[in-house]
């Protein structure tokens, strides 16, 4: 019995180390399992969305990818070009002073700021054989907002050179 | 026999999980900030290559010969004209719930009709009222782009290419929409 209880503190000697170690085995699974989840919903696409109440895209079933392109958003807000807002808007209502007089389609601050982005592209593309100006916009819209308006901002970007605008949908399921 | 456990017990050993766990925790907060739980994609037209210059020829063809024009009245019904040489035909899907939703189902089965009877016509100019929200155009262009599936595969639908004479199938019905009423 003497002998036995001595082997057994040999044993238990020889297998527990003094130092302690903590089991991760576990974790590591845990995180390769979400790694491979994380690494699904990778997305490097050149649109960013950031929610908000008075701004929800329509839903479509095109799949095409969007394109790096001139990005201009209609919320209920306001009208921003590159994250620059241009027209300050109430419940997707634009202001009459906004509108041109003589033409009620017109909205003069947009079609100055997108002349501007027309003419700094055109600029670089003088300079840079890889870049030419296409003309093209994508046009994030709040998905409530009435064609009256978004004819107006199409017509204003088709004047100032935008003539190719693509609207920026959400896939649907 | 003691001595062979040993051995055994000598011969397995822990595998060092320490640097791999190291790597996963600094990839995961990148990862994490780009995540996107909602796709966005952009409304234009897949047309396949080898579809793509059958397409292309057959609407330089038509150009000036057949012209389709949808209306999308403030009621949600949806007009249908078609300027054929000279020839105007007109047709009307009327609205699933007069000013409140568009009969989707109705315009396709139209618009199937007039693929037939047009099966080279790609274009399409879309002419919605002021008064019609972005997200029912969205609907109605989704209804006239592309045909359905029907028992998991896309219905086809065939033509001519004119620079070949070989008939092409394709699932496009009128991937080109354009918005007719921009200009005024």
């Amino acid at each position: 019995m003497g002998r036995s209880r001595r082997g057994m503190g040999r044993y238990i000697d020889k297998r527990i180390p003094s130092t302690f170690k903590i089991q991760i085995t576990s974790m590591v699974d845990m995180f390769v399992i979400l790694l491979v989840f994380l690494l699904r919903s990778y997305s490097t696409s050149p649109v960013q969305i950031t929610p908000s109440d008075d701004l929800t895209l329509p839903s479509s079933s095109s799949i095409t990818a969007p394109e790096e392109t001139l990005k201009m958003v209609v919320s209920k807000n306001g009208i921003f070009v590159d994250d620059k807002k241009i027209i300050e808007m109430k419940d997707g209502v634009i202001a009459t002073s906004d509108v041109d007089e003589n033409d009620t389609q017109f909205i003069r601050a947009l079609y100055t700021e997108l002349d501007e982005q027309a003419k700094k592209t055109r600029m670089i593309a003088s300079k840079n054989t890889e870049l030419e100006f296409d003309g093209k916009v994508l046009m994030q819209a709040e998905r409530s907002l009435p064609y009256e308006l978004l004819r107006k901002v199409m017509y204003t970007s088709m004047l100032a050179g935008y003539s190719d605008v693509k609207l920026a949908v959400i896939l649907k399921d | 026999m003691r001595a062979l456990k040993t051995r055994l017990d000598d011969a397995t050993f822990d595998l060092n999980l320490a640097p791999m766990l190291d790597i996963i925790v600094s990839i995961i907060p990148m990862l994490l900030l780009s995540i996107v739980f909602v796709e966005i994609t952009m409304i234009e037209t897949p047309i396949p290559q080898a579809v793509e210059q059958a397409v292309a020829a057959a609407n330089e063809k038509n150009k000036d010969l057949v012209q389709v024009r949808m209306a999308v009245a403030p009621d949600k019904s949806v007009q249908i004209t078609i300027l054929d040489r000279g020839a105007t035909k007109e047709y009307n899907v009327a609205a699933a719930e007069k000013g409140v939703k568009a009969d989707l189902d109705g315009l396709y089965s139209q618009v199937m009709n007039i693929k037939k009877e047009y099966p080279d016509v790609f274009r399409l100019e879309l002419n919605p009222s002021d008064k019609v929200p972005l997200d029912e155009i969205v609907e109605v262009m989704d209804a006239v782009r592309t045909t359905r599936y029907v028992n998991g595969a896309k219905t086809k639908v065939s033509f001519v290419d004119s620079t070949t004479g070989k008939p092409v199938e394709t699932d496009l019905l009128f991937p080109e929409i354009i918005f007719g009423n921009v200009g005024g």
